[in-house]
């Protein structure tokens, strides 16, 4: 074992925390404009991919209404942080008072996003548990398109399609990769331990599950509750961090590049997430300004709208036809396993 | 009754272009067990082959919906050989990945290179007017596009009861390996459906074009869900409960918006889904008999 051979466990964890906080602050210090988005829109989609990563291939329940969740979580915190003045005297919503009145800090923000966004989740399971495979992923489709719309069409409460703006903008590089990587954390935690053993389980083989006295019910719930709760703080973060809010913000689009992400990293694997994500991301942001159109040299490139998605959509079926199980499949990076990939290279040189 | 008998014949045309979609929908559905989301694409294709023929290149209306059923033909077959053969067996949601991912990429490469704009879809002289009887206007273009349904089910009918393809497609959407131990070519019969549902799709987007006068990049999206549900309602295979379904659907929400205050006009997808949970939990097996019918 390691631990008896170098530091004790307390310390390495303090040294890692200091390691993280130095960077994150030197982060926070040099990184401004394009490479600060890059690296906030890098952490969350961490966490949406980790969220994502627990219920689609842990438990093996193919959800791709995630863009709903998000919007559920994202408009209950922002009916809180928007400011009165906006909510009360502009928009005129027909809010219950202490909403209207209200302009709360962060924290209570994203722990009733996160809540709500639960909330919703589990009322999105209740009916869709009996459903299996591609019924569950059409049922959670739906669930999307009816936020969706329903959102559009509550003029008085949600705005409709005008959206929400004038949001305080208090996502930054400690909130965003603070959770990111407490979420990484305590997915690689949840991975070893019983429940989420479970969830593995379930995801291999449902009645096989059951027999081994797997409450299946149960253990769905938990999986969409942990999953619908960072998945609508994800939500929280991108609206305070792109500072507005319409229904159709969360669409279909944005779910395909969060499947995309855990696809390409390896389905089950945190890592795989995380390199999923971190691929997409730059993806995503360096191929932006094609997107809109810019000058080069003085010559004009005509604006590519959609070019992003087109290409994540061949990086998927790539992947998906000539490395099914991703980059990662189901492994995690450690630092044991780094060793043990060296030390059989080394013995395998020593043979030769 | 009049407002209600007038709504009803209205929505009939958009029922018929669900219909025709869910028809082709069903059939790969039930022989691969496909969940096709790039259908709706398909029927996007059909409608721009049209578009440019009859638009474009100034070509009679008959010339446009050839274009259109090649159109889908070929992007069906270019879907089904990039997308689809390479993963087939390997499990249900990979096959539904890829599909909407393949949906994905023509979609945006579409509005890529065409925009989203709407683009005029000129219809034909003699679709064009309507007749009256009391208060009720009977539209041509929609009389048509209803005749030509019944005529679809009606050939569709005939194809999988009587001929010896559609014996084979039967045969294949029971058990795939048995059909393959007998003898039948299960390459060659998955083609031909896949050639069957395109071309069913491409006709599905001249209804389209006909009925609404303009074709978007964007246009297959709602439709394939829709076509979705509907072969779910009328059982998975089943090529006359699909048609049904598509009716159902259409005409249902149209009727429901029709009789709802003006606020909440919007709310007019949450039908469909409502269909969807409520036939998923009452009755997971269809209105009608599962299976290639």
């Amino acid at each position: 074992m390691s631990s008896h051979k170098g530091l004790n466990k307390p310390i390495k964890y303090l040294i890692g925390i200091v390691i993280i906080i130095a960077i994150l602050f030197l982060v926070n210090k040099f990184l401004h404009g394009f490479w600060l988005m890059l690296v906030l829109m890098f952490g969350i989609n961490i966490i949406l991919a980790i969220s994502l990563t627990i219920t689609n291939s842990w438990v093996g329940f193919f959800s791709i209404g995630h863009g709903g969740i998000m919007l559920a979580g994202a408009y209950a915190a922002a009916f809180f942080t928007v400011p009165p003045s906006l909510k009360r005297d502009i928009l005129d919503l027909h809010l219950p008072s202490f909403m209207l009145n209200a302009q709360i800090g962060f924290v209570p923000a994203l722990l009733i996003g996160g809540i709500f966004g639960t909330i919703f989740a589990v009322f999105l399971v209740l009916p869709a548990i009996r459903l299996r495979g591609f019924y569950f992923c059409t049922g959670t489709l739906g669930f999307n398109i009816i936020m969706a719309t329903i959102a559009e069409n509550l003029p008085n409460i949600t705005n409709g399609a005008m959206g929400l703006r004038e949001f305080p903008q208090y996502s930054n590089v400690w909130w965003v990769w603070g959770i990111a990587i407490a979420l990484i954390y305590i997915s690689l935690k949840l991975k070893k331990s019983y429940i989420g053993r479970a969830f593995i389980a379930i995801g291999k083989d449902q009645d096989l599950a059951e027999h081994m006295g797997i409450n299946l019910l149960k253990y769905k719930i938990m999986a969409f509750g942990i999953s619908s709760f960072f998945t609508a703080i994800g939500g929280v973060l991108w609206v305070h961090l792109i500072l507005n809010l319409f229904p159709n913000a969360f669409g279909l689009i944005l779910v395909f590049e969060v499947v995309t992400m855990i696809v390409i990293g390896g389905m089950g694997s945190i890592t795989g997430a995380v390199i999923g994500a971190g691929i997409i991301t730059f993806f995503a942001e360096v191929l932006s300004p094609f997107e809109e159109g810019f000058y080069f040299l003085g010559i004009e490139v005509p604006s590519l709208l959609g070019l992003t998605t087109v290409l994540t959509g061949v990086l998927l079926i790539s992947v998906l036809i000539f490395k099914r199980e991703g980059i990662m499949g189901e492994r995690e990076l450690s630092i044991e396993g780094i060793k043990k990939f060296f030390r059989s290279k080394k013995t395998k040189n020593n043979a030769v | 009754m009049d407002y209600f008998i007038q709504q009803f014949l209205t929505s009939l045309g958009y029922g018929s272009t669900l219909a025709v979609l869910a028809a082709g929908y069903t059939m790969t559905f039930g022989i691969i067990g496909l969940v096709n989301f790039a259908h709706g694409e398909v029927l996007m294709v059909g409608a721009f082959a049209a578009y440019f023929v009859i638009q474009i290149a100034m070509l009679p209306f008959w010339a446009g919906v050839l274009a259109a059923v090649a159109g889908s033909v070929i992007i069906a077959l270019l879907i089904e050989r990039v997308a689809f053969k390479p993963v087939r067996g390997v499990g249900m949601i990979t096959l539904f990945i890829t599909s909407l991912g393949a949906s994905t990429v023509i979609k945006n490469l579409t509005v890529l290179v065409f925009n989203d704009r709407l683009k005029p879809f000129p219809s034909p002289k003699f679709l064009e007017g309507s007749y009256q009887i009391g208060n009720i206007f009977i539209y041509k273009k929609i009389a048509f596009i209803v005749l030509i349904t019944i005529l679809i089910c009606i050939l569709l009918v005939l194809l999988v009861k009587k001929t010896k393809i559609g014996i084979a497609m039967r045969s294949i959407s029971y058990n795939i390996n048995i059909a393959q131990t007998l003898g039948i070519n299960t390459e060659m019969v998955i083609i031909i459906v896949f050639m069957i549902s395109a071309t069913l799709a491409g006709i599905s987007g001249i209804f389209w074009g006909i009925l609404f006068g303009s074709v978007q990049a964007s246009m297959g999206a709602i439709p394939v869900v829709y076509a979705f549900i509907a072969s779910i309602l009328g059982g998975v295979g089943n090529v006359l409960g699909a048609i049904i379904g598509g009716y159902i659907i259409a005409v249902g929400s149209s009727l429901l918006v029709a009789y709802l205050p003006v606020d909440l006009v919007g709310l007019k997808p949450l039908f469909a889904w409502v269909i969807f949970f409520s036939i998923l939990i009452i009755k997971p097996s269809g209105l009608f008999k599962a299976n290639i019918k």
